[in-house]
């Protein structure tokens, strides 16, 4: 184990930087949650199908230059992925006939999960891919950033910011936070909440697509390249709490930090240990979430 | 005059529980109508199938001509029958200003150009219900009864509301809340016309507030009128023997 | 799908010019190779277009097994999971009479087949499977021709040496095989005295960050960063690498032959170049006989030169047609002992022999082991200079 200031440093700027893309993919299932009242355990799958949307994009269409419009269209084609698949597979879930919905959520995502990864690796083989970029590489401080990868923290940082705005500024935005408070409420407020499920889900899993376009330069692209973001995203929704927009960031940052300076100095075959261990440790002594308590969207 | 809301031979069954075995309960335009029964008499069953929030397993329900079987919670409170809960249902961390505006949702994407006069009615219901100076605050900050008298008020954010069903309005509220929502309501049903049809216990406020009575036992309509021609019912006594009937 | 095989079997002898109709059956080569996921299909289909080569140069040169008898290779798809090869092996041997089961790509499925074949006595030649256990374990029945961790780190350390690198930073992902190679690095740097200063790092495959990590191996400032990585972590150790100014001032060695498949360069437009890496056949190596048949034949056919998989492939079906003619019968158990006696031609220039020798060189051939480095971007494998060819040896 090798320690200097610098490198220290260098290694917080690291975590942050990760921690922050990682929020983005939470911040879909946290979303979700919140209004439909289930898990979709597919986001990784819509992370997926974003990232291979900008690679065909950049790769046949714009090229690497013009990403900055191919990610718009891949977060846009996502949504309207979303919100054809609701209708058919997740809203039957609020039919009388359906006894368990948590059960049925589980069983009908995980199906999707499957069926899309296999659909994939069918369609476009198990070979990684990228969509190139050329961007040059940033100083952040003492740490070179990939351009690629600076792109994706700023862009990811722009989308939180967006999402928020139109969570707290919108007319719509007001309809999905008196929705995520109570489902029957705005029902009998004259709102679809069937409608407002829909539009949540393809919106949720568009937030998904954007991180998945954002960083096929940076992690790649492949059938299974989801998995991990997914994994990440149900880590930090623990540590941030369900239901919180700051609890995403902040909740994302501080498992990028935990992990890079768990590798870096404690040690490096841990790394997706640390985060377990605070997750384990958020559970201990505030099990609703740093930012969390029933029910919240804001 | 034609009747408003009617209910005819309204059935629900849970299992094998009858929750409501035949309701037959009319009210017309502009009335203000009590509804009464001892606990588990199937009040609460009647206010939820005639909002949709159960489908009937028998009978009908006509709103201003029309059927409302078969339609959503959203669809009937479009169609300007709104309903508040026994358990108080406000958008906690949403504040007070705005749970009024959600109310206002109701009216669909074309209340968004109408901002100006939605903040008018909401500024005005603020004051009306001595709300003003908690506008911004979170919901789930206000006391019990300011809740109560924030979810009654949010329905009179809607101009197209006709019918308004509340469910124990003024359960375990103080004496002055309870007088602003009376107030409230009266207003409404002189200057606006609204029907309103009250579920409640408290039969002081009822015998102040409403045209009528109508009493639920067992799922059905047992007896209607004035408050004192339905205390003189025998199954009523029965029923209600030994309480006070102020 | 394998009716089919057998169909093409027979009609590419039928359509052999002056080859003599066959009445006798074929004797049967079983195929366990991944073709779907969670398995390597790339990996299967290569490994397959060598053993359907094979069936025709038995068929065709030499002529059938036995005095005429014809091949057939049945092909089960391993999906890289233990319980379908197990599967599969049994229908292999129980179902089609198969007198030995090649192809095996992923280890984990190997090792699974090899404890039900130890029972059912049916021979397995790893083609692609590199844990120590498949040949360790010292069973009858368990053959292999692909390179081992210590001949491999061998291979490392002979290339330290002659490039003169004295410090350097072994990056390993926490799989046995990522384990395996960097704990052999630092046994091997004690028992020969090769006087390397080793930095071990190691981390899991599911990482998608490396930067903390490559932080720690620039601090150490290393004359060779050795890239331990499988998938997608060997491709973001590239990338992150040359993002943090290591690469290509720090040379980097590959540890496998991933940089010769097509995708590499797609990844790495601007990283690639500078790069060493692993690779077990070079078009500039020595081929036998057989194996220029196969080059000719795999390049008349599929208009590209043959990779490893395909090479190894085609060698372990034809290995098998040669064992069941030196031991002059289809019974599986006098085909495992002409395995362990005889001597076999495959596409190396060196012939290929199964010693009972000690630990995992048990019933092993290696083939040689080439260091090939990348000078200029976007270069083809096929031109990348050789380095150095070890021969296969861990000593």
């Amino acid at each position: 184990m090798i320690f200097t200031w610098q490198l220290f440093a260098q290694t917080v700027i690291a975590g942050v930087s990760i921690g922050v893309l990682y929020a983005l993919m939470a911040l879909g299932i946290t979303f979700i949650y919140s209004i439909v009242r289930m898990i979709n355990w597919a986001m990784g799958e819509f992370y997926m199908i974003g990232s291979y949307l900008q690679y065909l994009l950049v790769v046949y269409l714009f090229g690497p230059g013009l990403w900055y419009v191919a990610l718009p269209l891949s977060a846009l084609a996502v949504f309207l992925i979303g919100t054809v698949i609701e209708p058919i597979l997740i809203k039957p879930m609020f039919g009388a006939a359906i006894e368990r919905k948590d059960d049925y959520a589980t069983v009908v995502t995980i199906a999707l999960l499957l069926l899309l990864r296999n659909l994939a690796t069918g369609l476009a083989g198990p070979y990684q891919r990228t969509p190139g970029s050329n961007l040059p590489t940033i100083m952040l401080g003492p740490l070179p950033q990939s351009g690629a990868r600076f792109a994706a923290f700023v862009c990811g940082l722009a989308a939180i910011a967006l999402f928020y705005l139109l969570l707290k500024k919108t007319w719509f935005g007001m309809a999905l936070r008196a929705a995520a408070q109570s489902r029957l409420g705005v029902q009998t407020a004259g709102v679809d909440v069937l409608r407002l499920d829909q539009a949540a889900f393809g919106i949720g899993v568009a937030l998904a697509g954007i991180a998945g376009a954002l960083l096929a330069p940076v992690f790649f692209v492949f059938p299974t390249d989801g998995i991990v973001t997914t994994v990440k995203g149900f880590e930090i929704i623990v540590i941030g709490g369900l239901g919180s927009i700051p609890g995403a960031l902040v909740g994302g940052i501080l498992l990028g930090l935990v992990e890079s300076l768990g590798a870096a100095f404690i040690s490096s075959p841990y790394q997706n240990v640390y985060g377990f261990l605070l997750v384990l440790l958020i559970l201990v002594i505030r099990p609703s979430g740093l930012f969390g308590e029933r029910a919240r969207l804001a | 005059m034609d009747a408003l809301l009617t209910t005819t031979g309204l059935f629900k069954r849970f299992g094998g529980v009858v929750a409501a075995s035949g309701v037959s309960l009319s009210l017309r335009p502009g009335e203000i109508r009590g509804l009464i029964g001892p606990n588990g008499a199937g009040k609460t069953t009647l206010v939820n199938l005639i909002t949709g929030i159960y489908g009937p397993s028998g009978g009908d329900i006509r709103f201003r001509g029309e059927s409302l079987v078969g339609l959503a919670p959203h669809q009937i409170a479009r169609r300007g029958l709104l309903r508040s809960f026994q358990v108080c249902r406000l958008f906690g961390n949403l504040s007070v200003a705005e749970n009024l505006l959600v109310a206002d949702l109701a009216r669909g994407a074309h209340a968004f150009a109408e901002t100006r006069q939605r903040a008018a009615r909401a500024r005005e219901l603020l004051d009306i219900t001595n709300l003003a100076r908690l506008a911004d605050q979170p919901a789930k900050a206000l006391s019990g009864g300011q809740r109560a008298l924030l979810q009654v008020a949010c329905g009179f954010m809607v101009p197209e509301l006709r019918c308004y069903v509340l469910d124990e309005p003024f359960a375990g509220i103080n004496p002055v809340i309870k007088d602003a929502i009376v107030e409230l309501i009266r207003q409404a049903n002189e200057q606006r016309g609204i029907a309103f049809l009250i579920v409640s216990h408290e039969m002081p406020v009822m015998r102040r507030l409403c045209h009528g009575v109508s009493v639920l036992m067992d799922g059905h309509i047992v007896s209607e009128g004035t408050l004192d021609e339905v205390a003189a019912h025998p199954q009523v006594i029965a029923a209600y023997l030994g309480k006070s009937w102020a | 799908m394998r009716r089919t095989i057998q169909a093409l079997a027979a009609l590419s002898l039928i359509s052999a010019a002056g080859a003599p109709a066959y009445a006798a059956e074929p004797v049967v080569i079983g195929l366990e190779i991944p073709l779907s996921p969670p398995g390597d299909p790339a990996a299967g289909q290569l490994i397959r277009r060598g053993a359907d080569l094979a069936v025709q140069y038995v068929n065709t040169v030499m002529k059938g097994v036995l005095g005429g008898r014809p091949i057939a290779v049945d092909v089960e798809d391993t999906q890289g999971r233990d319980e379908a090869g197990v599967a599969g092996y049994r229908r292999l041997v129980s179902e089609d009479h198969a007198v030995g089961v090649t192809g095996f790509f992923h280890s984990s499925v190997n090792i699974a087949v090899n404890e039900v074949a130890k029972e059912l006595g049916v021979a397995t030649i790893g083609t692609q499977t590199s844990a120590a256990d498949i040949t360790a374990k010292h069973y009858e029945v368990a053959f292999r021709t692909h390179a081992i961790d210590p001949i491999r780190v061998a291979a490392f350390i002979d290339f330290a040496r002659k490039k003169g690198f004295k410090r350097i930073s072994v990056v390993a992902e926490t799989t046995d095989y990522g384990i395996g190679i960097a704990n052999e690095m630092t046994k091997q740097n004690e028992e020969k005295n090769a006087g390397l200063t080793l930095q071990q790092i190691t981390f899991d495959h599911a990482t998608t960050d490396l930067t903390p990590q490559l932080l720690q191996v620039q601090a150490f400032k290393p004359d060779l960063v050795i890239n331990v990585g499988v998938g997608q972590p060997l491709d973001l150790m590239i990338d992150q690498a040359a993002t943090l100014g290591l690469l290509p001032k720090t040379p980097m060695l590959v540890s496998y032959d991933a940089p010769v498949r097509p995708q590499y360069w797609q990844l790495h437009p601007k990283d690639g170049a500078g790069i060493y890496f692993v690779a077990y056949y070079s078009p500039s190596q020595q081929l036998s006989p057989l194996g220029q048949w196969f080059a000719k034949a795999y390049q008349a056919k599929y208009g590209e030169p043959p990779v490893y998989s395909a090479l190894n492939g085609f060698g372990d079906v034809a290995i098998l047609a040669q064992a069941v003619d030196q031991a002059k019968s289809t019974d599986p158990k006098a085909v495992v002992k002409a395995l362990e006696t005889g001597t076999f031609k495959s596409w190396a220039a060196t012939s290929v022999t199964f010693p009972a020798a000690s630990g995992p060189y048990w019933h092993n051939w290696s083939p040689p082991l080439l260091i090939l480095e990348y000078t200029a971007p976007n270069q083809s494998w096929r031109d990348a200079p050789v380095i150095i060819t070890h021969t296969g040896t861990a000593s």
